[in-house]
């Protein structure tokens, strides 16, 4: 890991020094080891302050649209970051040759409250590393190593994007997808109105979800205007029912399942999850993958005669 | 002045002791160049066919953004149609192919949100088909009449 994370520096370094780029978007520490937060580096010396490790969790594609609008910026991404900038390009909000990709090989992002049930103190942890039994994370009393079952978020569970799609250097080693894993999520199956109505119910309408997506670009947003009231800025289940819908509709042939809407959901909603089954919905049925460079067309910016008719489809 | 009265009167007390039945309310987004003119074909020959649909007009399917449907259930109707012109015969040549992949996903993602199907209907109406207009919104009305009336989106 900190090979990687060497060899990011003294790329993001080179970049900046021969002048391919202004500005380097990476990860920096946190306040302690599993989180991250986002660094902009704009001088060469301060190449230090990147780091890399599984606790890497923001999907940096987000500031792409502002940032790299008429410059040339690098980005450290994983691969499904990468994925995110495949359809920024699609849609025209980034040139690609606005960006210089730093590509990792992926071996899937922690979900730290995983490892309290490990019996981890968070506060006490001073490394993470993988292993090839899993997470090992050494503490001051010691190391354990947890399964990557025991410690992954969702989505890295059943991801099989490891490696960059997209890049401009590759670095890191990417690890196969896991088999036999699955997402559960209790209760979704039982009644689904039910379930969304409850889940919608605990919405603060903090909009933390569109902030963090690379997918809401949109310099105005429905939900912010007031006329057309789309959604009134009440926090009821209703209003959050509509704001939901609509981004995940607005989502369609777009996200690619990194699930940030999801890790900052101050209130744990499942955020990503409408999104994830209409893209695969879609994708069976328009063999669409969001992420996939050599898609051209936007999902519902092209249709092709033979289309699914939803016409006879409920029929 | 006094018949009149008394015909009022009466018309109340029939009405107080039959109540009316339960009639859903129905929105309906229709295309201008077809299904709005099929529905005005509908009227202009006068078929009958139920009150229940509140239609708005918009230029082509193609313009019937997945929320207009997302509103029409927030706001509470029982029902919502989309109707559009035959594929092929659209306006703009092809707005209502585009309205075709759309309105397939709105009517998942109302499946994933637990919204029964049943309250949602898509269909092809041509401008000659005043006919089919008024069965349509008759038959669609059964169906969501079956159903009763809509709890709202997040109960």
């Amino acid at each position: 890991m900190s090979e990687t994370q060497d060899r990011i520096q003294e790329e993001a370094k080179k970049a900046l020094e021969i002048g391919e780029v202004t500005l380097v978007i990476g990860w920096g520490a946190g306040s302690v080891p599993f989180k991250t937060t986002p660094v902009f580096i704009d001088k060469p010396e301060d190449v230090e302050k990147l780091v890399w490790n599984p606790a890497c969790a923001n999907n940096l594609a987000v500031y792409l649209p502002k940032l790299a609008r008429d410059r040339k910026v690098g980005v450290v991404a994983k691969p499904c970051d990468i994925r995110s900038i495949i359809t920024l390009i699609r849609e025209k909000q980034i040139k690609r040759e606005n960006v210089f990709v730093i590509g990792l090989g992926c071996a899937g992002v922690i979900d730290a409250t995983d490892l309290e049930g490990a019996n981890v103190r968070l506060r006490d942890v001073t490394s993470l590393e993988w292993t090839d039994d899993g997470l090992k994370v050494t503490t001051e009393s010691g190391a354990v190593t947890v399964p990557p079952a025991g410690c992954l978020r969702d989505q890295c569970l059943v991801c099989d994007k490891r490696t960059p799609a997209i890049s401009d250097v590759t670095l890191g080693e990417a690890v196969g997808r896991l088999e036999g894993l699955s997402i559960d999520i209790p209760g979704l199956s039982e009644d689904r109105k039910a379930y969304w109505a409850e889940q919608f119910s605990r919405c603060i309408r903090c909009y933390a979800c569109r902030q963090v997506c690379p997918g809401c670009y949109c310099e105005s947003c429905f939900c912010d205007r007031v006329e057309p009231k789309w959604t009134a800025k009440k926090a009821t289940a209703d209003e959050a029912w509509m704001f939901h819908a609509t981004r995940a509709m607005h989502l369609a042939g777009r996200c690619i399942g990194c699930g940030e809407c999801e890790r900052v959901c101050p209130v744990g909603i499942p955020v990503v999850e409408l999104a994830r089954e209409l893209n695969a919905i879609a994708k069976e049925r328009y063999g669409f993958d969001p992420g996939d460079a050599d898609e051209e067309k936007p999902l519902l910016g092209s249709y092709t005669e033979g289309d699914l008719d939803p016409a006879h489809h409920s029929e | 002045m006094a018949e009149q009265t008394t015909t009022l009167e009466a018309a109340t007390e029939e009405s107080a002791s039959e109540p009316r039945e339960w009639q859903p309310s129905i929105l309906a987004i229709l295309c201008n160049w077809c299904s709005y003119a099929g529905a005005d074909l509908a009227g202009s020959t006068r078929l009958h066919y139920p009150e229940t649909v509140r239609i708005v007009r918009v230029p082509c399917s193609g313009r019937a953004d997945p929320m207009f449907v997302l509103k029409g259930f927030q706001k509470g109707f029982d029902g919502v149609m989309v109707l559009g012109c035959h594929p092929g015969d659209c306006h703009y040549a092809k707005g209502n192919y585009y309205a075709r992949r759309r309105i397939a996903l709105t009517q998942d993602l109302l499946k994933l949100l637990g919204i029964p199907p049943e309250r949602f209907h898509f269909e092809w109406v041509s401008a000659s088909e005043g006919n089919r207009f008024a069965a349509l919104i008759k038959e669609f009305t059964e169906q969501v009449k079956a159903l009763g009336p809509f709890e709202g989106v997040a109960r």
